[in-house]
This record gives structure tokens, sequence and C-alpha cells, in this order.
């Protein structure tokens, strides 16, 4: 399985490489007044508004530093409904694609963040997964993507 | 006491014995010329009574003349006339009587003679007349007058009378001779007193004007003889006053002048003394200067001329301390600080040195991309084979890889554009940074484009796989330039900072480097375009691979542009060779000033 690794802080995580949709240079964002302390704003997709997440400032640290590895992810979130959204991750220091086999991937065994996921060790240290379908508390999510009205 | 008089009391006194003395002299001249005429008036005189005399003479002829004529003719008109001669007889003794009043002795016989004339008349002349007219014109009448007795005998009454004017004119002739006697005595005294007299004024002239000549002169030589020994240099000497007239008074004026002069003198010599004394201690305190000893005080003050000269001399020297105490401390600064450019050059020079190897390293790295580039693209083509008939999307990709092909055309003419840009600032250092930049957001962009090329790979599944190889591949390159190009630039950062501290006129090249930045940020922003039409094409592996064949060309390109970087930093550090040589030649010249400044001693 293969993982875009990228860091928050100083720890390695890992998002599964096929629920990227692309991987974007760090580009000027729309603020949003009002928004949640997540949203680092709004961003143009080829015309498409979407909404960018700061994975640092949702983990409960500091803002992304402005690096030039600082990219944004650009990810097909899937909300509950089955609802298939962009959804814009501003990843520090994104390293690049890692091979990491299925067998090397163990439960953390640590109930932190909902939306991480499972660790995997390697030379370099510890990846641990980055569980999309977690990834948004649902009132951020209600926030960003709100049920289509019926 | 002639000495009391002034000149002009001299003068009148010398001309005035002269003046009296001349008068004296026509006095007396004019008594004797008197006296002369006076003598004169009466020779005359005498000469007229003797005429006279001589006339009563020739009268008396006359009469017996007449009468001697009647005697004869007995011619009555004869006797007429014996009686107007015997007329005028009388007058002219009356007129001898008139002249000799003032002789008693002459007047006595003068009427002697009178009586004797009347006399004569009567007692001879008459009775003879008498006895002719008696006898009348009887023959012989005039024979026998002459035969009477009478007339025989002559009449002893006109012998008398003649016997009496002979005495008369002897009376007058002896005063005429005594009258001449004394007159040639009064010509002769008169001579004598001339003589005399213009003789005395002739040496009492002389005299005079010999004394008054001393009076004068004397003073004058003494004047002038003093005046001649100041003018010789004596200040003493002073003029002897001898008199107390005029001159005598200029004496004592000019003795006076003098004194004052003398004193004058003595008031200017002590005063030039003093400045001289004054001067010289300034001198000394000059002197000192001039050999560097500045420690020196200046003592002079006052509100003359030589005490604000002293008070500037003073306030110069404390200004000169002043400065040379900031030289001996800027000096000091001036080493210190040529020291630490010395030493920061010889470290910029050390990573200069440092840099160039990198920018080998770097060098022989981005050959091995290029190499790797070309190995890629032959894996690419493959890759493209298989890619072209398993992507579902094919039809899509195709018209996304013109896109992307234009779009790439863009971005090779832009890279032209940035590396004529970069060509054009290579020889300057502060140029290399934009360049790194350029390498830097190209990495950037690779390293994003090998992500979403990974990622599509990933999609693609099985088929991808092999791409998926190559795009970690291109990943790892790009992340390799990335810390590379890191390097390269911390070091050109080092480097700047510190070339930016030593080189001067680095503000006009901030200057460029802010515009070629901009033009830079306006490339990349076009680059961004293009990567942004690149991801949106990066399914396509025909896009990959023109992607891939660009980067070579990029790879290239970066080869080119680290070759002319290399040389850069190779001037960079022969520059930073030259500033290390100036640094050494300033240190060397800030040793020399402080050794000149050392010289001067300012501590007082």
């Amino acid at each position: 399985m293969k993982l875009l690794v990228f860091h928050i802080g100083a720890d390695r995580y890992g998002l599964r490489l096929r629920a990227v949709l692309r991987v974007l240079p760090l580009m000027e964002l729309k603020k949003l007044p009002m928004a949640p302390d997540a949203v680092a704003g709004l961003m143009n997709l080829h015309g498409d508004p979407v909404p960018v997440i700061d994975l640092a400032r949702l983990g409960g640290g500091a803002p992304s530093a402005e690096h030039f590895d600082t990219r944004i992810v650009v990810v097909d979130y899937r909300t509950p409904e089955g609802a298939s959204h962009a959804l814009g991750l501003l990843a520090e220091r994104v390293a690049g694609v890692q091979d990491v086999s299925d067998a090397a991937l163990a439960d953390s065994g640590v109930r932190a963040a909902p939306f991480l996921g499972q660790v995997a060790g390697d030379g370099a240290g510890i990846v641990q997964l980055i569980e999309l379908d977690q990834l948004l508390p649902a009132a951020l999510r209600a926030a960003l993507f709100p049920p289509a009205l019926p | 006491m002639f000495k009391d008089l002034g000149i002009k009391k001299k003068l009148y006194f010398g001309f005035g014995a002269i003046l009296s003395i001349i008068v004296i002299l026509l006095v007396i001249a004019y008594n004797n010329f008197v006296r002369l005429s006076e003598a004169n008036v009466w020779d005359k005189h005498t000469m007229d009574v003797l005429q006279v005399i001589d006339s009563v003479n020739v009268e008396m002829l006359q009469v017996q003349v007449e009468a001697r004529g009647y005697y004869l003719t007995g011619d009555d008109t004869r006797a007429a006339r014996i009686k107007t001669e015997m007329a005028d007889v009388p007058a002219a003794i009356k007129k001898l009587q008139d002249l000799t009043a003032d002789n008693p002795r002459q007047v006595l016989r003068f009427k002697e003679l009178e009586n004797q004339f009347h006399a004569w008349i009567r007692e001879v002349i008459d009775p003879q007349v008498e006895r002719r007219r008696e006898l009348g014109t009887a023959p012989n009448a005039a024979d026998a007058i002459g035969r009477s007795a009478q007339f025989q005998q002559g009449s002893p009454v006109s012998v008398s009378i003649y016997k009496v004017l002979a005495e008369a004119g002897a009376e007058e002739r002896k005063l005429l001779a005594e009258r001449t006697t004394s007159t040639n005595e009064l010509q002769q005294s008169m001579v004598r007193v001339l003589s005399l007299g213009g003789l005395i004024c002739i040496i009492l002239g002389i005299g005079i004007c010999y004394v008054l000549a001393q009076a004068i002169l004397t003073p004058l030589n003494n004047l002038t003889h003093a005046v001649n020994r100041i003018a010789a240099g004596e200040q003493s000497a002073r003029a002897e006053i001898i008199s107390a007239d005029e001159l005598g008074q200029v004496s004592v004026e000019f003795n006076r002048m003098a004194q004052s002069i003398q004193d004058n003198q003595a008031n200017e010599l002590a005063a030039t003394n003093l400045l001289k004394s004054k001067v010289d201690t300034l001198l000394e305190t000059v002197s000192k200067a001039a050999s560097g000893d500045l420690t020196g005080q200046i003592t002079i003050t006052g509100s003359d001329a030589i005490g604000q000269l002293g008070n500037g001399l003073a306030k110069m020297f404390d200004n000169l301390r002043v400065l040379l105490n900031n030289i001996q401390k800027a000096g000091i600064q001036v080493t210190t600080s040529a020291t630490e450019i010395a030493a920061s050059a010889r470290q910029q020079e050390a990573t200069g040195i440092e840099q160039a190897q990198t920018s080998v390293e770097v060098l022989s790295t981005t050959k091995e991309i290029s190499s790797n580039t070309s190995q890629l693209l032959k894996t690419m083509e493959d890759a493209t084979a298989v890619a072209d008939y398993t992507t579902s999307a094919t039809s899509e990709a195709q018209s996304n890889l013109k896109r992307m092909d234009q779009t790439m055309q863009h971005m090779v003419s832009a890279t032209d554009s940035i590396n004529a840009k970069l060509a054009a600032l290579s020889e300057k250092a502060s140029n290399i940074n934009s360049v790194l930049t350029t390498i830097t957001k190209v990495a950037d962009q690779t390293n994003i484009l090998s992500l979403n090329a990974a990622i599509e790979a990933e999609k693609a599944g099985e088929a991808g796989r092999g791409f998926s190889v190559v795009a970690t591949e291109i990943r790892r390159l790009a992340d390799q330039t990335s810390v590379s190009t890191w390097d390269i630039e911390q070091m050109l950062k080092e480097m700047q900072s510190a070339v930016s501290a030593s080189v001067m006129g680095m503000d006009k090249f901030s200057e460029e480097i802010r515009r070629s930045v901009g033009e830079v940020r306006l490339v990349a922003e076009q680059l961004s375009g293009v990567m942004d039409q690149v991801g949106k094409l990066a399914p396509q592996f025909d896009v990959v691979l023109q992607g891939m064949q660009s980067q070579a060309v990029g790879a290239q390109q970066i080869t080119e542009t680290m070759m002319q970087l290399n040389d850069a930093t190779q001037q960079t550090v022969e520059s930073l060779k030259a500033t290390s040589e100036a640094v050494h030649q300033l240190q060397y010249a800030a040793g020399d000033l402080q050794a000149s400044v050392a010289t001067f001693a300012v501590a007082v």
C-alpha cells in the first residue's frame, strides 16, 4: 500500500495514495472569517471552490508553517452519506510516496484523535495513517459540507 | 648778559651801534662842510672889498685924468666930466663902508678916506680947476698950471689916499690868508675824522659780525653736533645750552625731544623683550608639539595680540589632543575592524572554495540527473506504450496532452527567458540566489509532479506500477536537487551576507535582485500556471513523457546554469581574495595610522 507521507509537527503521517486526487503547491487561500479554526481557507481548483483544512490545526497544534514543501493535498472526501467532495488538506513537509506493506501496519493501541489510524515502523521512525473517513468531526463536516437540502 | 639777549635784540644792538657811529660821522662832516662854505662866503666878501677898493682907485685915477684933460684943454665939457667922475667916488666909498661894517679898523680907515677925498677935492681939484678957468683961453695956460708949485710938488692928500687904499687892501689880503689857513686845517681835520670814523666803523662791523656769528653759530653747531651724535646712535647725547635766546630754547626743546625719544625707545625695547619672551615660550611649546609632544601647556594669555595667539594655540592644542585621541581610538578600532574583516574575508574565501566544490558536486549531480532523465526517458517510452492502451481516459488525456505540450512549450520558452536573464545576471554573485530560487521552484514543481505522477500511477493500478517507480525516482532526484540547492542556498546566503558586509554598491545589486525576483516570481507564476496545467494533465503518461523530456532539457539547462554558477563562484572566490588583499592593505594602513598617531604624546 502506498502512502503519501507528510508531517504534522515532527511526526510523520500517511494518507492512502488511493484517496489522493492530486498534490498542489501552496497557494493563496481565500480566508473564511468566522469559520472553525481548522479551516485554512478556500482554494480555487479549476474554478471550483474547495475548502482547505489545516491538518496541523486539526491535530491541535500550531498552524502549518508555509515552507516550500508545505502542500495542499486534494483528497476525495466521502461523507457518511456517501457524497463525494474534493477537500484540500494543508500538510507540512510533504515527503513523498512511501510503500508500506500491509504486514507492517499495526494498531497504535492508543486512543487519540479519531482520524489517527494504524502505524507502521520503518528505519526513519513511525508513520501513522490518517483515516479520511474520520478526519472531520461532525460539526466541522456539517460546516464544510452541509447536507444537501431535501 | 649779551648771551641772554634774543637774536633779534643782538642784531638790533649790533647794527644800531654801526648806524650810530655813521650818524656821528655824518654830523661831524656836515658841520665841517658848513664851516667850509662859510669860509668861502668870507673869501668872496674879501674879494668884493678888494674889487671895490680897486674901483675907488680907478675912479680917483679917472678924476685925475679928466682934471688933467681939462687943464690941458680948458674945455668945459671936460670940467663937466670931472664933476660926474667925482660923483662916483663917494658911492664907492659908501659901498666899502657897508661891506666892512663888521671891521671897525676898516670902518675908521674908510671914514678917513672919505674925509681925505673930500679934502683932496676941495684943496686940490677945485682950486686948480678955478685957476684954469681964470686963465681961460690965455696962451700957455696949461703950461702955467703945470708950472704951478702945487702941481710940481704933487698933492700930499692924494698920496695919503692911495696909501689908505693900499693899507685897506693889505688888511683884506691878510684876512684872506688867515682864512685860507684855517680852511686848510679844517679840511685836514675832516679827512682825519672821516678816515678814523670809517676805520672804526669797519672794525666795529667786523667785531659785531664775529660776535653775532659766534652767538648764532655756536648753539647751532652744538645742536648739529648733538643731532649727529644721536644719528650715530648715541642716545644719551644732549645739546649744551649756551644761551637763553631762541636757539637756547630750541636746544632745550631738542633735549626734551631726545629724552622722550630715548624714553620711548627704552619702553619699546622693554615691550619687545616681553613680546620676545612670550613668543619664545609659545615657540617652545609649538616646537614640542611639532616634534609630536602635545603635552605642553600654553601659559600665555591675555587680551593683546600675543595673548589671543596664546589662547588660540591653547584651544588648537586642546582640539589637536582631542583629535589625536580620537584618531588613536579610531586607529585601534580600524585595526580591530580590519582584523575582523580579514578573518571574515578568509572565512568567506574558505566558504567560497567550499561552495565551488559544492558547485562541482552539484554539477556532477545534475549531470547524473540528466543521465537519469535520459534513462528515465527510455523507461517512459516503454511506459507510454503500456499506458497508451491501459488508460481509460486516453482520449481526454490526448487533448490534455496537447494543451500540456503547449504549456510546456510555454514553460520552455519561459525557462529560456529565465536562462537568458540568469545568463545576464550570472556575472553577479547576488544573482545566484535567483537562479537557486528558480532551481528550487523547478525541483519543487518536479516534486509535486512526481507526487501527482505517483498518485496517477497508483490509480492506474498494476499498469502504472512501472511508472510509479519512475515517479519515485524523479521525486528522489528532485529531493536531492532541493537538498543540494538548499545547501547552496545556505552557503550563498552566508556568502551574500559576508559579501554584502564588505562589498560596496551591493544596494544597487539588491535592487536588481529584487527586480529579478519580481521577474522570477512572474515566471514562477507562469510556471505555476503551467504546472497547474501539467497537474491537470498528469494522468497521461505521454504528458509525463513529455514532462520527462522537458525535465531532461531542464536538467541540461540546470547543468549549464550550474557551470555558470561555478564560474561565478570562481569569480567570487577571486574577488574575495582581492578583498582579502585589500583588507590586508587596510590592516597595514591601520597599523601605520596607529604608529603615526602613537608618535604624538597627548596625555597632559
